[in-house]
């Protein structure tokens, strides 16, 4: 009720001012005349009456504007006249308006930049219907590997036992060869259960999605489309469907198409590496024909109402023990979890984004600190305005407010500056960024970062201006009047241990992020030097697939594998060629594979030995700088005799073959329906096959022509740009088959550089903030020491007269200057000690508190300050002592 | 010159000016009369105190307003206590009283 009332009054003082003041003057004029009758009737003349009633009511102007204020008009007036008055001033201090615009401008431009980014991926909510209900669900293996894919039949009991989903659905990504109209291609294809579109709950653009009934083996094929492939391969045309689509020779019917946005991409377990253009069903067999027990399957699920993460986490436990217990050859240890399904796309960017906000929130307060201290000495040199305008009656709250509204102006106007360059930063950080961090097109400047900006710059203006408003607003009124704020009072010595403390804290921020970006140059540093087992220069990487369809005998595989070799090996400027299944780094496919070594007693199932398993030729381990450490390569003899043979890497000697020789040796590699066991006949370097920070687990290499395998990677070492090459090699692959595509033609370089791009952002980001926060704490320091330096002229000149040397003077300078820093450098160390723990994660091969960086970064901390003090300093050498001392 | 506001603690005009308007609507200048009366003359408030003071109890929405033909012919805006306003005035006084009460013990013991 009663803030009903003010509120009606206030918006009636705002809306109808007029109308108020009338009525209160109305009754102010009235009572007026009240009190003249009063005084006629004892007895004075109406002249003397009203005169005495005048008196006695003072100013009645005065009087009308009091009452308004209480009726409310008043804040907004005064907000109104603050304003004018604000701008007024800033205008006519052009070039600290400038400044300190500038300043906020970068701090507020880099924040809305990055919330940008983070509100899009970590606030907004996924494009799917009620996303947070939409869950993924994953095996841990025992070795404690989590978003590990599962089996069919695991598969199956999932779905049918579980009581906390409403729907389940598996997927898989593939490669498959699209031929017919045009140029053949290869699609990233998305297999699914048909449940698929219901659980993510999106409506395709055109026709339908799956229905139940389309996995019945008496179906014809389905294959739903990608927006991006309509309009591509099909020109967005609306009749496509019902038409007929070829793909890896096998006939599919062109059922809908999704809309423009729609994805639905797992990167880390994706084994195309690329969002799908198709989606067509997975067929769940239950027969002994298809592959039951291989893990090769993504789950993802729609919980249902009411039931918690946790709570189907904890029943799907359950029931994955029970499939430990029915076959625990296949699933002793292993469990299962559920990750809420921002937690699958994002939850590897959180703590990243989360840290650079972090980061960028640390650069806006040094520029706080810095338009602080420039509001002070500003408002140091209007002292005397200000206690003039104390003197004529204005309440200390009524300059507080007037100097916070100035200081709200300029983060406002930072603002307004602070958005062009926020949407030049997200131009840029979408350009820069690896490709799988901001993917999104819908990253920009929406309503919602709008407000965060607005928000943020009130709140900076707050910040900033507050204890400047403060420190000036308990001025004493004598002191400023008199000599008008030249000399160092007590007031203005007040003053300076306020900027020394906002000068320390902008210098313990900066180290603070100095230290973090540091730390992670240094992690990267050592990423790049790693030894990752082989040499990337020169070296041309495609990948071919050969479809089932149409290559379905192994030797047919054999073959195609053994004349593009031999094709590719005869072009000018290659010296050498070799193929491999799965390359280096190329994403978490490697297959770890159990193993026995014959006449060694067998170990309890789910317990033996395991290893990584790779297929590659005996031209691989040359072309990519692998060395082979002992024994033979493999030899073409390896295609006609009947004997397995392998090439071991020198973790797996280590590991099993600790006092032995391994060569000549025999492992059970379980890839095979029946025992086969197979004779290691060298010792390979180690390669770090899966990422560059894990050391490289055991591997096994069997000969391409013993294994065949569909999916192979071509490795191709040239003399110079191995780029160049590529035409040609592709002109030599359609000759053998004019319906087959390659993909990922990259260098080694680049692939090394796309697994390394992530932590390169994150380095070259904070490295960028933190660069800014020094440079800002830099101007910080000149701005202290330069406005020192000017309030103690006198002294200085004094002191320059009496017979100090100018050294000495500047030194003395110098000195004030290197305190602060000191001071600011500690602090810093301390807050960096306890927060780049928050890093640790990001870290490779650097401790979270390294000794020599924190050093270095201290040591140049330290110079970037005393070069700050240096002008100044200079400045105070060169007093003239004469005019120094007739300054007052 | 302000002698209300050297006199009179602070928060006792809105006591004051609710207790004038106890026994029946006033117009501004009447409160201050009224004040002044039941006083003995003793307590004179400013119109400058008055008036904020009224507008600041208005819209507490312990008194309600409304202009009407004074007596002598000319309009006033008259001040009429609320329900709530009552119950305000005996919250002061009961307040008021304890403080004196207080106050007095105070003195006596010394």
């Amino acid at each position: 009720m009663k803030w009903f009332n003010i509120l009606r009054d206030r918006i009636r003082a705002l809306r109808q001012r007029e109308t108020v003041i009338n009525d209160i003057d109305r009754e102010m004029r009235l009572h007026l005349e009240m009190q003249v009758d009063a005084n006629v009737r004892a007895g004075m003349s109406p002249a003397e009456a009203r005169e005495k009633a005048m008196r006695s009511f003072g100013n009645l102007n005065r009087a009308v504007d009091a009452a308004y204020d209480v009726k409310g008009g008043g804040v907004f007036e005064t907000l109104a006249q603050d304003i004018r008055y604000g701008v007024r001033m800033l205008a006519k201090h052009k070039a600290f308006t400038s400044i300190a615009v500038i300043t906020l401008a970068l701090g507020i431009g880099a924040n809305t930049a990055i919330f940008s980014v983070v509100n899009e991926l970590l606030l907004q909510p996924l494009p799917y219907r009620d996303a947070e209900r939409i869950t993924t669900v994953w095996e841990v293996t025992p070795e404690g590997r989590h978003q590990n894919t599962t089996s069919r039949t695991n598969f199956r009991a999932w779905r049918d036992q579980n009581t906390s989903f409403q729907n389940m659905a598996a997927f898989t990504d593939q490669r498959l060869n699209l031929t017919g109209t045009g140029e053949p291609e290869e699609l990233s294809v998305q297999l699914a259960t048909p449940e698929l579109f219901k659980i993510l709950g999106v409506e395709p653009l055109l026709g339908r999605t799956f229905l139940a009934d389309d996995d019945k083996a008496d179906q014809p094929p389905v294959a739903v489309l990608s927006y991006g492939l309509w309009q591509r391969r099909f020109g967005g045309q609306a009749n496509v469907i019902g038409a007929p689509i070829t793909l890896n020779s096998e006939t599919f019917t062109i059922i809908g198409v999704m809309p423009p946005n729609f994805q639905f991409h797992i990167k880390q377990r994706s084994g195309t590496g690329r969002p799908a253009e198709l989606w067509s069903i997975l067929s769940m067999p239950a027969g002994g024909a298809a592959n039951q027990r291989g893990r090769f399957l993504g789950t993802v699920a729609r919980l249902k109402d009411g039931v918690t993460v946790d709570q189907a986490a904890a029943e799907l436990r359950t029931i994955h023990a029970r499939l430990s217990d029915e076959a625990p050859q296949f699933n002793k240890n292993y469990t299962a979890e559920v990750l809420p399904l921002r937690e699958q796309f994002f939850g590897n960017v959180r703590r990243p984004l989360w840290l650079m906000l972090g980061a960028v929130g640390f650069v806006l307060l040094i520029a706080c600190a810095n338009v602080a201290n420039l509001l002070l000495s500003l408002a140091t040199s209007r002292e005397k305005e200000i206690a003039v305008r104390a003197a004529l009656g204005a309440r200390r709250t009524r300059i507080v407010r007037q100097l916070l509204t100035e200081s709200v102006l300029l983060a406002l106007l930072g603002s307004v500056i602070g958005l062009g360059f926020a949407w030049l930063g997200i131009k840029a950080l979408v350009a820069i960024s690896p490709r799988d961090l901001i993917s999104l097109p819908t990253v920009g400047l929406n309503f919602t970062v709008l407000g965060w900006t607005l928000g943020v710059s009130l709140l900076t203006g707050i910040i900033f201006g507050l204890a400047p408003a403060l420190h000036v607003s308990r001025l004493n009124l004598n002191d400023s009047l008199k000599d008008g704020g030249k000399s160092e009072s007590g007031q203005a010595s007040g003053s300076r241990k306020l900027r020394s403390a906002l000068v320390v804290s902008e210098i313990a921020l900066a180290v603070v992020l100095l230290c973090s970006a540091g730390l992670l140059i240094r992690s990267f540093m050592r990423l790049q030097q790693v030894d990752r087992g082989f040499t990337t220069d020169n070296v041309l990487t495609m990948v071919i697939r050969l479809p089932a369809a149409r290559y379905k005998e192994d030797p047919q595989l054999v073959q195609f594998f053994s004349q593009t070799l031999e094709r590719v090996r005869q072009l000018p400027t290659v010296r050498s060629a070799g193929i491999v299944n799965f390359l280096p780094l190329y994403g978490g496919l490697g297959s770890n594979t159990g193993f026995k070594i014959l006449g060694q007693p067998e170990a309890p199932p789910g317990q033996g030995p395991s290893t990584d398993v790779r297929v590659a030729d005996s031209g691989y381990f040359g072309t990519l700088g692998i060395p082979l450490l002992r024994g033979r390569n493999f030899s073409d003899s390896e295609q006609r005799e009947a004997k397995h043979v392998i090439l071991i890497n020198e973790a797996l000697a280590r590991k099993h073959f600790p006092n032995g020789d391994p060569i000549g040796q025999r492992l059970d590699v379980q890839m095979f329906e029946s025992p086969t066991p197979a004779e290691i006949i060298g010792i390979v370097g180690n390669v770090r096959y899966d990422s560059l920070v894990d050391e490289a687990p055991p591997a096994v290499y069997f000969p391409h022509p013993d294994l065949a395998y569909p999916f192979m990677t071509l490795v191709v070492r040239t003399d110079g740009d191995p780029t160049a090459i590529a035409p040609a090699i592709q002109r030599e692959i359609r000759a053998l088959d004019p319906n087959q595509p390659v993909s990922d033609v990259r260098t080694m370089n680049q692939v090394m550089s796309e697994w390394v791009a992530r932590s390169r952002f994150n380095t070259l980001l904070l490295g960028l903030f933190a660069g800014l926060a020094t440079l800002l704490s830099a101007v910080g320091i000149f701005g202290v020491m330069n406005y020192s330096v000017a309030l103690r002229t006198r002294e200085l000149g004094l002191r320059l007269a009496v017979g100090a040397q100018p050294r000495q003077v500047l030194l003395l300078v110098m000195r004030q200057g290197l305190g602060l820093t000191v001071v600011g450098v500690v602090l810093g160390l301390a807050a960096a000690f306890a927060l780049t723990r928050l890093l640790s994660g990001l870290l490779f091969g650097v401790a979270a508190v390294d000794v020599t960086t924190f050093a270095s970064i201290s040591i140049l901390l330290v110079i970037v300050s005393l070069l700050a003090c240096y002008l100044p300093a200079r400045r105070a050498m060169r007093i003239d002592p004469l005019s120094a001392l007739r300054y007052e | 010159m302000p002698k209300d506001k050297a006199d009179l603690l602070q928060g006792t005009l809105d006591m004051l000016i609710l207790r004038s308007l106890s026994v029946g609507e006033l117009h501004g200048y009447g409160v201050i009369q009224r004040i002044r009366q039941l006083s003995d003359e003793m307590l004179h408030v400013e119109q400058g105190s008055l008036y904020p003071a009224l507008y600041r109890i208005e819209q507490k929405g312990w008194v309600s307003s409304r202009w009407d033909v004074h007596e002598t012919g000319r309009e006033a805006k008259f001040y009429k206590l609320t329900r709530a306003g009552r119950k305000q005035l005996e919250t002061e006084e009961a307040s008021w009283d304890r403080l004196c009460l207080a106050i007095a013990k105070v003195r006596q013991a010394t």
